[in-house]
C-alpha cells in the first residue's frame, strides 16, 4: 500500500457519517491510537469497522517523547496492537514533552534547544523505534517561547534530533508557518538545507491569532491560509514525490462535507505542485 | 530547589510544570527570574525565561484549557452548581495541583478529577453530595466506552430460584446518599434521597439509567457475589416471580446479559 494525496483526521462528531458510506471519502484518515484503545461501545465498533475499511495512518499525541516519564508497559502493548490492526505505514509523535513527574499536561510543551536536550530525545526515540512494528516519524511542533537559554536554532535542534535519531520526519508545514511569523524568520530559508529525504509524510492545519497577545496559535480551528498552502506547493515541489499529505482539524470541526470541500482544494493543490515536478 | 544532580532538561521541564499547574504560579509571574532560580537554573536560563516571561504564562493557560475541556464534557451538572457558587475555577485550580492526571489517555481526566474528589475531598463538607454527583456523571462515559467483551459461556436466557443474573460488563448497579439522577444543569442539587441505579448502555450504545428498589439492587448486588436468586429473594423478602419479571426486563433492555447456575 503506498499512500499519497490528502488525506483527513478522522473526528468523533463524523464517525457515524463515514462509517455508513460505502467507501472511503479520502486516500486515507489519521487516528490517534490514544482515543481508540482500551475503549468499547457502539462509536467504538463504528470506527473500528471504518479502520478495518479504509486505509489509516497513525498518529500519537501523548508519549511525550523528550520527557523524562517511563511508558508503560500495557501503553506500548496496546499501541505496538494496533499499529499492527491498523496495517498503519508509521507511527508518529511531535517533538516535544507533555509530561513531568508523572503529570501529564496534555500539552505539547517545547524542548529547550540544547545539546543535552538533543542528546535526551534521541535516545528517547531510539528506546521507542526499537519497541515499534513500524518506522517511526517525529513532528516539528509549533513554539511559542524558548524554554531557558538557547545552544542553537530550533532549526538546528529539529535537525539534530532527526540525524541523531535517524528517523523519519512527519514535517508539519503549519507549525514552520506558525513559527515563521511569531520568531520572524522566512519559512523557505528554514527548510532550506533540512532533511527533506526523511519526509515521510506531511501535515497541514488552520491557525488563530491572537490579537491580546500578538501571537500566531497553532489551533487546528481554522480553514488552511493561502500562505500555508502555498508553502505546501512549495514543499511537494522540492520533495518531488507524493508524500502524503494530513489535513489536521481538532476544533471548531465544521460539517464534514467542508472539511471535505477543503481536503478537495488542497488535492488540487498537491496535483499541481507535483504535476509541475513532473513536467520539470 | 530540585535534588543535586537533577540533569538541566528535567530542571527546565519541572520548571515548566509548577508553573503550568501549581498555584504558586503567581510567583512566575511577579519574579521569573527568583522563580527560575529557586528550580536551580542559571543566569542565561533565568533570562531566557523573564524574556520570554508571558509567552509561559500563555502556556499557562493552554495548559488549563486543554485539562478543563474535558472535565466541562463530563460534568456538565457538576460545573453548573459550582460556577453558581463561584467555585469552579477553584475545583479546576487545586485538582490541577494536585498534579493527579498522569494517564497519557486523554479520556482519563474526568475520571481523575473523580478520583482527585474522593482523595483530597474538596469541598464536600460544603457539598456532601459533591462527589457523588461527579461520580454519576462521569459513570455515563465509562459504561458507554467501556471494552465490548464476547460474553462468558453457558449463558441462559430465563431467570430460575438456582441461578444468578449476570450483569453485563458495561453495566453498574450503585447506590448513592442522593438522587444525583435527577440533578439537572438547571437544578444542580441533587435531592437528599437515597437513589438505588442501574446505569447501562443499551442495543444502540445510549447511557440508560434504571431506577430499583433497594431490594432489586440488593438481589442484583447478591448475584454478582454468587447468591443464587431464590435464596437470596427469599433473604431479602422480594417476592420471587415478581423479580423475576423485572430481570427479564433488565435483560431485554441489555443491562443483563442472561443467567447462569449459581
Ligand atoms: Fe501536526
Amino acid at each position: 500500500m503506498t499512500f499519497s494525496g490528502v488525506g483527513l483526521g478522522l473526528r468523533r462528531p463524523h464517525i457515524e457519517q463515514v462509517a455508513a458510506l460505502a467507501a472511503a471519502p479520502v486516500p486515507f484518515w489519521e487516528i490517534a491510537p490514544e482515543n481508540v484503545v482500551g475503549t468499547g461501545g457502539a462509536r467504538h465498533r463504528m470506527l473500528t469497522g471504518v479502520l478495518e475499511r479504509d486505509d489509516v495512518i497513525t498518529h500519537g499525541l501523548s508519549m511525550s517523547i523528550g520527557g523524562f516519564d517511563a511508558w508503560l508497559p500495557e501503553v506500548l502493548d496496546r499501541l505496538v496492537a494496533f499499529l499492527k490492526a491498523t496495517g498503519t505505514p508509521w507511527h508518529s509523535e511531535h517533538l516535544c514533552w507533555s509530561s513531568f513527574g508523572g503529570a501529564h499536561t496534555h500539552e505539547l510543551l517545547p524542548m529547550p534547544f540544547t545539546r543535552e536536550a538533543v542528546r535526551h530525545t534521541v535516545t528517547r526515540v531510539k528506546a521507542l523505534q526499537a519497541r515499534l512494528p513500524v518506522p517511526f516519524l517525529l513532528e516539528n511542533i509549533s513554539y511559542y517561547a524558548e524554554l531557558g537559554a538557547a545552544e542553537m536554532s530550533e532549526r538546528e535542534f529539529v535537525l539534530e534530533v532527526l540525524e541523531g535519531a535517524d528517523c523519519g520526519w512527519l514535517l508539519d508545514i503549519n507549525n514552520v508557518y506558525v513559527n515563521s511569523v511569531n520568531h520572524g524568520f522566512d519559512p523557505k530559508a528554514w527548510l532550506a538545507g533540512m532533511p527533506l529525504h526523511r519526509v515521510a509524510q506531511l501535515h497541514i492545519a488552520g491557525h488563530t491569532w491572537l490579537e491580546a497577545e500578538g501571537v500566531l496559535l497553532d489551533t487546528h480551528g481554522a480553514p488552511v491560509v493561502d500562505p500555508v498552502a502555498n508553502l505546501l506547493a512549495w514543499v511537494l515541489a522540492r520533495l518531488g514525490r507524493p508524500v502524503p499529505v494530513l489535513l489536521e482539524r481538532d476544533h471548531e470541526i465544521p460539517e464534514l462535507a467542508v472539511l471535505l470541500a477543503e481536503r478537495e482544494a488542497l488535492q488540487r493543490v498537491y496535483d499541481r505542485a507535483l504535476a509541475g515536478v513532473a513536467h520539470a | 530547589m530540585p535534588e543535586a544532580g537533577t540533569p538541566h532538561l528535567a530542571r527546565l521541564q519541572g520548571l515548566v510544570t509548577d508553573l503550568v499547574l501549581a498555584p504558586e504560579a503567581d510567583g512566575f509571574r511577579e519574579d521569573a527570574a527568583a522563580f527560575s532560580a529557586e528550580r536551580g537554573l542559571g543566569p542565561d536560563d533565568q533570562a531566557a525565561l523573564v524574556l520570554r516571561r508571558d509567552r509561559w504564562l500563555l502556556y499557562r493557560d493552554l495548559v488549563r484549557t486543554a485539562l478543563e475541556d474535558p472535565l466541562l464534557d463530563a460534568f456538565p451538572v457538576t460545573h453548573a452548581l459550582l460556577v453558581r457558587q463561584e467555585a469552579w475555577t477553584w475545583a479546576v485550580d487545586a485538582f490541577l495541583a494536585s498534579r493527579t492526571v498522569s494517564s497519557p489517555y486523554y479520556r482519563d481526566v474526568a475520571p481523575a478529577f473523580v478520583a482527585w474528589l474522593a482523595d483530597s475531598r474538596w469541598g464536600q463538607d460544603r457539598w456532601p453530595f459533591l462527589l457523588q454527583l461527579a461520580h454519576f456523571e462521569v459513570l455515563e462515559l465509562d459504561v458507554v466506552r467501556h471494552p465490548d467483551e464476547p460474553p462468558p459461556p453457558g449463558l441462559l436466557r430465563e431467570p430460575a430460584s438456582d441461578r444468578v443474573a449476570v450483569l453485563d460488563p458495561a453495566a453498574r448497579n450503585v447506590a448513592y446518599g442522593f438522587a444525583v439522577q435527577a440533578a439537572t444543569v438547571e437544578a444542580p442539587e441533587p435531592p437528599s434521597a437515597c437513589a438505588w441505579l442501574l446505569c447501562h448502555r443499551d442495543r444502540d450504545g445510549t447511557f440508560r439509567v434504571l431506577e430499583l428498589t433497594p431490594h432489586v439492587s440488593a438481589l442484583l448486588a447478591r448475584s454478582q457475589e454468587g447468591q443464587a436468586l431464590g435464596p437470596a429473594a427469599a433473604e431479602l423478602g422480594v417476592d420471587p416471580l415478581a423479580a423475576f419479571e423485572l430481570l427479564r426486563d433488565f435483560r431485554d433492555r441489555g443491562a443483563l446479559l442472561g443467567f447462569r447456575p449459581a
